[in-house]
């Protein structure tokens, strides 16, 4: 089952919902093989352990595992809604290998969607961005609502630059529920202009989570001797060379990345690197860790 | 440094291609697609120079395999002496033995100059000795043993041959094409002025070959001779026989010489004669009574001087009864008896009686005594007579036919055999006549005769060649002179008349030697000279057909061929002055007479501006006073050594290549991990 949490393995499938089920599933099954740690049949959520909850509540044997502190909710106790910020501009559709990263971010919002809407009761709403609002689906939980989600994930297609400002800034107008917000980008921006952007999403109490998704050919490039390089989203062109890319960009990309999550944490969001040759389960159980709004 | 090719130097401007492939390239590398470049930082000039120092390895690596490439066929080569080794060179010592080093002491001069050279050389430095006469003789190898090389110089002799100082360029190109060291050519000669071209182009030296000159004997030796006799090779009356000979003086004093005429080593007559100062005079001997059968003759003058070989002349005369022609026509034509007989008187030494019968008399004519025949167009023969005349000719006799307007008449000619196809009268035709538009000038009646293509033929008889050989062809293809072996004897077809109905020959001055030619051929005689020079070739094989063994008696009593050049050889050059019988492949016997080139009696040496000219006009000169014949010259003084690096360039071509691959191969790995 863990070999079909492997974009690779999910890129195979045509079908979004059943990547989606495919995924959520074989998480789930992943965590009933582990003792005291599943969903149950009134057993609605986990959360991250904070100050003043219920010490009956606590999971320990995840605590014992993870070293974390969870909360296991049940339904009736949730009344959230998840809304999924979908990055589809031109860079998103870089790939060095079979899975772009277009296609890793519709396959995790799939599976948030599929696991918030069916195992969760949450309403997911849908949001796919480039420098404007390209599609939008608000959040419902009504039949069929999931599958309205998956088509606008089906439809989201690489193309134009990227900019958060005007998408969050459209999006602050729904979000009228205390709920969860997960962007998923590669955020080619200033992380302080990133953060600047999203933090306003956390009024009315919402979790905001941020997803960069990166391409392990982004992270450490291979660059032999010297390359002319393009950008996918302004058409510029660079001339690099091997040892520039081997040292000092990697400098830049770590510094980036280190200031991204920096950045958000200060500003109470969460934040997780997720790179396109890594299994989905990884990224569910950051999701489950960050739900809670803390590392 | 130097190139012995330089002409290929041009290959050098190949190195625009791989540079303009280079350019290519980097004009045409491939971009690649990046998500965002907001993490890149301008680092334009850098990059691009870097890389351009990767490409530039590659490049220069093969404009230098271009470079060593053009380098190695040009042949570069360095003069001057490696520090510390002694140069490595040939040292080639050719001695002229030609007739003029007879003179005096001249070849022990030569030999002696030639042993001092030799004595000098190094030990470890390779030599060669060679003789110069008519031809270039090598005497030994390549060796170091200085005993082998003094053996060699010892051996050599003056001969009779004719000097030609043009053989050493040719013996240098050929030393030079396959030696790969430089050459110290010594050349140890009298350096007669007869013996240099007018063109020194043909004496120069190839690049890496050093002359050195030698000049021995006197600046000037007064020499008599017999420069020329002129004298009929056949004879059939003595009483008409002159013999005119030419007494000539090279820087000699006016003085008179005793010119005597010796036949069969008999002295028969003898005159005085008046010789100018370097001057020529002839006398003229007559009545002489020469025997039958080959002669041998000889002019001498008694002349005191340094050499005696030039002194005399050697001839052979035949004398022989007049051969026997008979010439046939029909009864009704005389003319061309007339003019067949006139042609034959008009030639100086025509040796033949032809009797004139017509055909009708041919029955009773008995044909032994006849040396050839001529059937003068005649109608027919009867059969009896053709029968008799065709066995004539199959045992050996010579039979000419013309077939003009009356024997066109006929069905077929008759002994030849040839069917008549017709008659063509050109007088008819627009232009009135044709001419001769192809002639066999290997066919001895015919062939060496020029302005065939003037006479007019106005009538010729068509017949069918069959195997027949055409010597003469008209512009229409049609055969005009035809011959056809019949058993031992051969049959001539003239396609036309000897009159002047159906030809103008006979108003043209070739006629005359056209008939004096065939009476030649016909009779068997052929044609011989009285005199040879040494040098010339003997045919020992006249009829390439007859198959036999021929002999040569040279004049030393000696047999020089062996059993098996007795059975193949057909010339035979004449090595030295006398008297040779030869015996023919068909069982024949000649008697030649072979003389000293007269050229080599003018022992007049070469002037020393010329001599310096030589040597300016080759490459690699020689220390100037060489040429002014010293004999004790020291050997290689100043000359220079060449090496020659194409093995160094073509080494470092192998490495320039390797490197070039080890380079490229890691680039295009890269291009494909790339990739």
């Amino acid at each position: 089952m863990q070999n079909l949490l492997d974009p690779v393995v999910l890129n195979a499938i045509s079908g979004l919902d059943l990547v989606a089920a495919t995924v959520v599933d074989g998480f789930v099954a992943g965590l009933h093989r582990s003792a005291d740690f599943g969903f149950s049949q009134e057993f609605a959520e986990y959360r991250a352990y904070a100050p003043g909850d219920d010490l009956r509540h606590v999971d320990w044997n995840v605590y014992a595992r993870s070293d974390r502190a969870y909360i296991k909710r049940f339904h009736g106790e949730t009344n959230s809604q998840l809304m999924l910020l979908v990055d589809a501009s031109s860079s998103m559709g870089f790939t060095s290998h079979a899975v772009s990263k277009l296609a890793y971010v519709r396959f995790m919002a799939a599976a948030l969607a599929y696991l918030a809407t069916r195992r969760q009761r949450d309403a997911t709403g849908l949001v796919v961005f480039g420098n404007t609002v390209r599609d939008f689906v608000a959040p419902a939980t009504r039949q069929g609502h999931l599958q309205r989600v998956l088509a606008a994930l089906v439809a989201a297609q690489p193309g134009e630059s990227t900019s958060y400002a005007a998408p969050l800034l459209h999006l602050q107008s729904f979000l009228r529920r205390r709920g969860m917000v997960v962007v998923l980008s590669d955020f080619y921006a200033p992380p302080a202009d990133i953060v600047r952007a999203v933090a306003p999403l956390r009024i009315h109490g919402n979790e905001v989570v941020l997803f960069q998704v990166l391409d392990p050919e982004e992270l450490r490039p291979r660059v032999d001797g010297s390359s002319m390089l393009i950008d996918s989203e302004t058409g510029a062109s660079l001339e690099v060379s091997q040892d520039y890319v081997q040292g000092r960009y990697r400098e830049r990309i770590d510094a980036h990345v280190a200031g991204l999550g920096r950045e958000a944490r200060r500003a109470g969001i969460g934040y997780q690197l997720l790179q396109t040759d890594q299994p989905l389960d990884q990224a569910l159980m950051q999701y489950l860790l960050l739900r809670t709004g803390r590392d | 440094m130097g190139w012995l090719a330089p002409g290929f130097l041009l290959g050098a401007v190949t190195i625009a291609v791989p540079v303009w492939l280079h350019l290519l390239k980097r004009s045409a590398s491939q971009p690649r697609q990046f998500s965002s470049l907001m993490l890149f930082e301008p680092q334009r000039r850098s990059t691009t120079r870097r890389r351009r120092i990767d490409h530039w390895l590659l490049l220069l690596l093969r404009v230098a395999v271009l470079l060593l490439i053009a380098a190695a066929f040009a042949e570069p080569f360095v003069r001057g002496h490696l520090p510390g080794v002694a140069p490595e060179k040939l040292l080639v010592l050719a001695v002229d033995d030609s007739f003029s080093m007879r003179a005096g002491t001249r070849m022990e001069d030569a030999r002696r100059a030639a042993l001092a050279v030799l004595a000098a050389k190094p030990r470890d430095t390779r030599a060669q000795v060679v003789a110069l006469g008519s031809r270039a003789d090598v005497l030994t190898e390549q060796v170091q043993d200085g005993a082998v090389l003094a053996g060699a110089l010892q051996r050599i002799t003056a001969t009779d041959a004719r000097g030609s100082l043009v053989l050493l360029a040719g013996l240098a190109r050929t030393l030079a094409a396959g030696t790969h060291m430089p050459i110290e050519l010594h050349l140890f000669s009298d350096m007669q002025a007869s013996g240099l071209p007018a063109d020194f182009d043909e004496l120069r030296m190839p690049p890496g070959v050093t002359l050195v000159l030698h000049r021995v004997g006197a600046a000037a030796t007064p020499n008599w001779t017999v420069e020329s006799v002129a004298v009929p090779a056949q004879v059939w009356d003595p009483a008409k026989m002159r013999i005119i000979a030419t007494i000539a003086g090279f820087g000699t004093p006016a003085a008179t010489r005793t010119v005597t005429v010796l036949i069969n080593d008999q002295p028969v007559s003898h005159q005085s004669v008046r010789v100018p100062a370097s001057g020529r005079a002839s006398v003229v001997f007559a009545g002489l009574q020469i025997p039958y059968g080959m002669v041998r003759g000889s002019v001498r003058i008694d002349s005191a001087d340094g050499l005696g070989g030039d002194d005399h002349y050697d001839f052979v005369i035949q004398r022989s009864e007049r051969v026997h022609g008979l010439f046939v026509h029909q009864g009704s034509d005389a003319a061309t008896g007339l003019y067949f007989r006139a042609a034959l008187a008009a030639a100086a030494d025509a040796a033949v009686a032809l009797d004139e019968i017509t055909a009708d008399q041919l029955r009773n004519r008995d044909l032994a005594a006849d040396t050839f025949i001529v059937l003068s167009d005649v109608a027919g023969l009867a059969p009896a007579a053709e029968a008799r005349l065709t066995d004539w000719v199959k045992a050996g006799g010579r039979l000419f036919i013309s077939a003009g307007t009356t024997a066109a008449q006929q069905r077929r000619i008759p002994v030849f055999d040839a069917r008549i196809l017709g008659a063509h009268d050109y007088t008819r035709d627009a232009g009135r006549f044709t001419a001769v538009a192809a002639v066999d000038e290997a066919y001895a009646p015919a062939g060496p005769l020029s302005g065939w293509q003037g006479v007019k033929i106005f009538y010729v008889t068509r017949v069918d060649p069959g195997q027949a050989q055409t010597a003469l062809r008209l512009a229409d293809q049609t055969p005009l002179l035809l011959e056809k072996r019949l058993g031992k004897g051969r049959v001539l077809l003239f396609a036309t008349g000897f009159d002047r109905l159906t030809s103008d020959l006979p108003l043209h001055p070739q006629f005359v030697a056209f008939i004096d030619r065939l009476a030649s051929y016909l009779s068997g005689r052929g044609a011989r000279n009285s005199a040879l020079t040494v040098g010339d070739s003997v045919d020992l094989r006249p009829d390439p057909a007859v198959r036999g063994s021929a002999d040569v008696l040279a004049p030393d009593g000696t047999h020089p061929l062996d059993l098996g050049q007795a059975q193949t050889v057909r010339t035979w050059p004449l090595p030295a002055a006398g008297f040779y019988t030869l015996t023919l492949a068909d069982s024949r016997h000649e008697l030649v007479a072979a003389n000293v080139s007269r050229l080599e009696s003018d022992l007049t040496p070469a002037s020393d501006d010329k001599l310096k000219l030589w040597q300016a006009a080759s490459q690699a000169p020689a220390a100037a006073g060489a040429a002014a014949a010293s004999a004790s010259a020291t050997p290689g003084t100043d000359a220079e050594s060449i090496h020659d690096l194409w093995w160094y360039a073509m080494c470092l071509l192998l490495v320039a290549v390797v490197a070039e691959s080890v380079v490229a191969s890691r680039y295009l790995n890269t291009l494909r991990d790339s990739t």
